[in-house]
């Protein structure tokens, strides 16, 4: 138990080190973008038709929020933040704290994503199953090529013929949002709103869905394949075990190597799927970090990025440590 | 609390997703109690944003004008007379001088029942003075917003008066446009003190300008505060307000104290999000919009779009596209060079493929789009100038003549290099990158060998554009409706002109223009013109005034061709007649320059079946 706190401990600091290397990095990454938040919206509103002056005044108010100060110095107010658990204000939201730009965000980020990950897991995982055990037959050639097609089609070709078929030609689903644009129920547990939310989530869900797919099935195929070859299978079946016993040995051998990648999946969720969440028109984290970078919101781009990175690092620590749980040979 | 019941809602949506998705359609009031029903559009210049506060003065502010976004009136855009609006809760105006007096709505009522009150608009302007406006002095030739008091003169009228020393022709249009607020809901940010704050900061007496700063310093902070303030609800004196903002859509009801509700025929309106023109045009395809603002358009869509049953209304939209120089950098810094790529490129051609649907090809660079032109000019002054029509022949005579050879086929520079034209576009900007292609091919075919290059974002080619790393690259002209504005954009401050008192002076900045490094100076018609002068100048002058001065920066822009316009985009809007009936047509630019919620009270837009 105290080996396990010390492992956890030593894993802790370590990724508190990746994030600190990570920040720094992406806070001077951001900032030598050119382009400055002032000039952007000011060209904004000029072309919406407001002469020089009010353009300017208007402009000046955002770029009121955009520190004057020396870079290294603005790094080491943003560090001292950090540690204070402030992530900074906004500049494109004039004032409001980026935690709470980003928290409104999140939810919209996680409810397709992750649905669409579990889903995709679920269905490519057994789905590689079947395709490595009747390799030989139509339906495994079948499995593995229709596979590896849909995981060579780019995330906006699915979701745009996602939308086609289901919204412009059959207009049986939803495009665009997040819930039903007329209901004016309070968002919370009740069926009108949470049906309306899951009702709005199919097409990115499925967006998701069919792209990860691929991927999920290949790669259980694979591992299963490889477990097949193994002694033990061989030794298992001549100790006459059942067909059904036997498979569950196969699966948990082969999913092992498919675990870190979803565990790893579920820290870089939170960056969004930036093409799916903009075809979509889908309010999420992605959709935030593209529109901050287009408006040179460098609090809002570092807090995004800090996100996605915590989330990362928390994510591998959390698998190597499970991966001993649920692999005793790595104990070892 | 909120976010919390959010994230709530949406684990319960993640763990219900398959069994509620399949038996949960669209559900919603789809007719109101009037019979009006439900209005469907979107906000070009405002997309909702989810989490940013309820607030105009927000950058990005749910708060959507016209709708529950108020002001005193609503620009009509006539170029003829910026001071030219429709009655918002000013019912009429009177400009005397320099004053304006407005009679405001006698029933106009907040949507929590309370008036609206000489009070809050006295409040709203001084808000409007810390919006980063305040200046020291205020500024003469300013057309910034130059109010020195306001008082009550009637139980409903307003007495505006401008700042000493200040002569802005289009006082009313500043005064007209602000937006106004609650003072129960925004007084707290506003210092008691506020006015005598904004009198410091408007002192011209030399001595006093520590103290001006000061007190301008004081109205931006004050200015920043009120930006950031998230009202906990929507109070707005419009013909709507917002009931709730979803991440996808704002959701509007009727405001039932609007002073003039019997107009109002929409039971709700709901402004849907959109972050690109593809979902604007999808929302089109599937008859989802009842009134759609201007996108850039390719011609098929804009087929399945009227296949649909949508009807196109045309106004001018003050804006066009145009190729610009840096004309520092050799061989742009000639006028001939500028003036023979004009008759090189065949801008019918090139606006065919780049502006297809809301773009008219341009007929003369005048630094104005050509309705302006022809207001203020006049037909036979404007046939007058020189149209640029496709001419190589010219073109090479001009080029010779600028001291440029042609060998092979191939254009050199008087310096022997081969002429190379990198012409710069941005990323995003589809009807620009289109056209730069057949510009490329135009521009090639004659000798120059040109390619199109793309900057990653507009804030990248701002700066790049500003550092002075692009020879020829787009840019937007004419921007607006008032002469001035279009020419500022050419003799502005941005270009090295910049106004001090009634001087202006001519500076070669660097990093912080556009397109520079014109002369000073221009002769036009054998007289010598400062186009910056003339330019600060239409601040002050009345329209007839104006007519000369204007004239002469037309004939200036049309010989020294600081930018060359390839077309005068078209104000499209699309309309449909699902729920409601009675659009503005075609031609109606005055009211197409506005949104439907200043359609609505004006009485256009009513229930279909009524």
């Amino acid at each position: 138990m105290k080996g396990l706190a010390r492992t956890v401990a030593i894993r802790l600091v370590g990724g508190a080190v990746m994030v600190w290397i990570v920040a720094t990095f992406t806070f001077f990454l951001v900032h030598a973008l050119p382009g400055k938040p002032g000039d952007v919206a000011y060209e904004k509103y000029v072309a919406m038709g407001m002469n020089s002056q009010e353009a300017k005044a208007k402009a000046s108010i955002i770029y009121g929020y955009t520190s004057q100060d020396p870079l290294f110095t603005q790094y080491t107010h943003y560090i001292s933040d950090l540690l204070h658990g402030h992530l900074g204000i906004s500049i494109s939201y004039s004032g409001v704290p980026v935690a709470d730009v980003i928290g409104d965000a999140l939810p919209w980020t996680v409810i397709p994503i992750l649905s669409g990950l579990l889903i995709s897991f679920c269905i490519g995982v057994s789905s590689g199953v079947v395709a490595a055990v009747k390799r030989s037959s139509r339906l495994g050639s079948g499995l593995s090529l229709a596979a590896s097609m849909i995981a060579g089609i780019p995330s906006f070709v699915i979701a745009i013929l996602l939308i086609t078929v289901f919204y412009t030609n059959m207009g049986a689903l939803p495009y665009g949002g997040t819930v039903s644009e007329t209901l004016l129920v309070d968002p919370g547990w009740n069926v009108e709103y949470v049906s309306s939310v899951a009702y709005h989530a199919i097409l990115p869900v499925a967006t998701y869905v069919l792209i990860s797919y691929g991927g999920w099935m290949l790669s259980m195929r694979s591992s299963v394949v490889s477990v097949l070859g193994d002694d033990f299978i061989l030794a298992s079946e001549l100790r006459g075990i059942t067909p059904s016993t036997r498979m569950r040995y196969i699966g948990r051998n082969a999913i092992l190597p498919l675990f870190t990648t979803l565990a790893l999946s579920f820290g870089t969720l939170f960056g969004g799927a930036i093409l799916i969440e903009a075809t979509f028109n889908y309010p999420g984290v992605g959709q935030l970090l593209l529109n901050s970078i287009g408006k040179r919101d460098y609090p809002l781009m570092t807090g995004a990025f800090l996100l996605i990175t915590t989330a990362v690092v928390l994510a591998n620590i959390v698998a190597d440590l499970l991966y001993s749980v649920i692999d005793p040979r790595v104990r070892r | 609390m909120v976010r919390f019941k959010h994230f709530v809602a949406a684990s319960a949506a993640l763990a219900t997703l398959g069994t509620l998705a399949a038996c949960a359609p669209d559900s919603g009031a789809k007719n109101g109690a009037n019979g009006g029903g439900v209005f469907t559009t979107v906000d070009a210049n405002n997309p909702i944003t989810p989490g940013a506060p309820m607030n105009p003065y927000s950058p990005n502010g749910n708060t959507f004008l016209s709708y529950n976004s108020m002001r005193l009136g609503f620009e009509k855009k006539n170029p003829m007379d910026a001071n030219d609006a429709f009655p918002g809760l000013a019912k009429s105006w009177e400009i005397k001088g320099d004053t304006l007096v407005a009679h405001m709505q006698p029933d106009a009522k907040w949507s929590d029942g309370k008036p609206v009150t000489v009070e809050d608009i006295k409040m709203s302007m001084a808000i409007a003075l810390t919006q980063g406006t305040a200046s020291v002095g205020s500024g003469q030739l300013s057309e910034g917003l130059n109010v020195a008091s306001v008082t009550a003169v009637g139980k409903h009228d307003i007495e505006f008066k401008q700042a000493a020393g200040t002569n802005n022709a289009n006082f009313a249009k500043q005064i007209l446009g602000q937006s106004i607020v609650p003072k129960s809901v925004y007084g707290h940010l506003v210092p008691a003190d506020i006015w005598d704050t904004i009198a410091a900061s408007q002192q011209v007496d030399a001595a006093q300008a520590k103290a001006a700063q000061a007190a301008v310093d004081k109205l931006n902070e004050t200015g920043k505060a009120i930006a950031a303030f998230a009202p906990k609800k929507d109070v707005s004196a419009g013909p709507f307000v917002v009931k709730r903002v979803n991440p996808g859509s704002a959701i509007l009801v009727r405001n039932k104290y609007f002073y003039d509700l019997g107009k109002i025929a929409p039971s709700q309106v709901v402004i849907r999000h959109y972050s690109g023109n593809e979902q604007i045009w999808g929302f089109m395809k599937n008859g989802d919009l009842d009134a759609a603002p201007f996108t850039a358009i390719p011609t098929n869509v804009l087929n399945q779009i009227l296949a649909k049953g949508y009807k196109r209304a045309d106004g001018t939209s003050y804006v066009n596209a145009s190729i610009a120089f840096n004309q520092s950098k050799a061989p742009y810094d000639k006028k001939e060079v500028r003036q023979a790529l004009a008759y090189i490129l065949d801008r019918e051609a090139i606006t065919k493929v780049g502006q297809p649907v809301g773009g008219m090809a341009s007929t003369a660079p005048a630094g104005m789009i050509r309705k302006s032109t022809e207001q203020w000019l006049g037909a036979d002054e404007v046939g007058k100038l020189n149209p640029y029509a496709h001419d190589e022949a010219k073109a090479t005579e001009l080029l010779k003549g600028a001291g440029l050879k042609q060998k092979g086929g191939k254009w050199y520079l008087a310096n022997g290099k081969q002429w190379k034209i990198t012409l710069q576009t941005v990323n995003g900007f589809s009807d620009w990158i289109a056209a730069s292609t057949v510009v490329a091919n135009e521009l090639t075919a004659f000798g120059i060998e040109t390619k199109p290059a793309l900057s990653a974002d507009f804030g990248a080619y701002q700066t790049d554009m500003a550092a002075e790393k692009f020879d020829v690259g787009w840019w937007l002209t004419a921007v607006g409706a008032d002469p001035r504005q279009n020419f500022q954009r050419l003799y502005g401050e941005s270009d090295g002109f910049v106004a001090n008192g009634d001087k202006v002076t001519h500076t070669e900045k660097k990093g912080d223009g556009n397109w520079m490094h014109g002369d000073e100076t221009f002769t036009v018609d054998g007289q010598s013109i400062n186009p910056g002068q003339l330019t600060a100048s239409l601040a002050g002058l009345d329209t007839e005034a104006k007519k000369p001065v204007i004239t002469q920066l037309v004939k200036a822009t049309n010989q020294e061709v600081p930018v060359i316009p390839m077309w005068d985009y078209t104000n499209v809007k699309f309309t449909y007649d699902k729920n409601f009936t009675n659009w503005p047509k075609n031609g109606q630019d005055a009211i197409l320059a506005n949104q439907p919620g200043v359609w609505m009270m004006q009485g256009y837009i009513q229930a279909k079946g009524k």
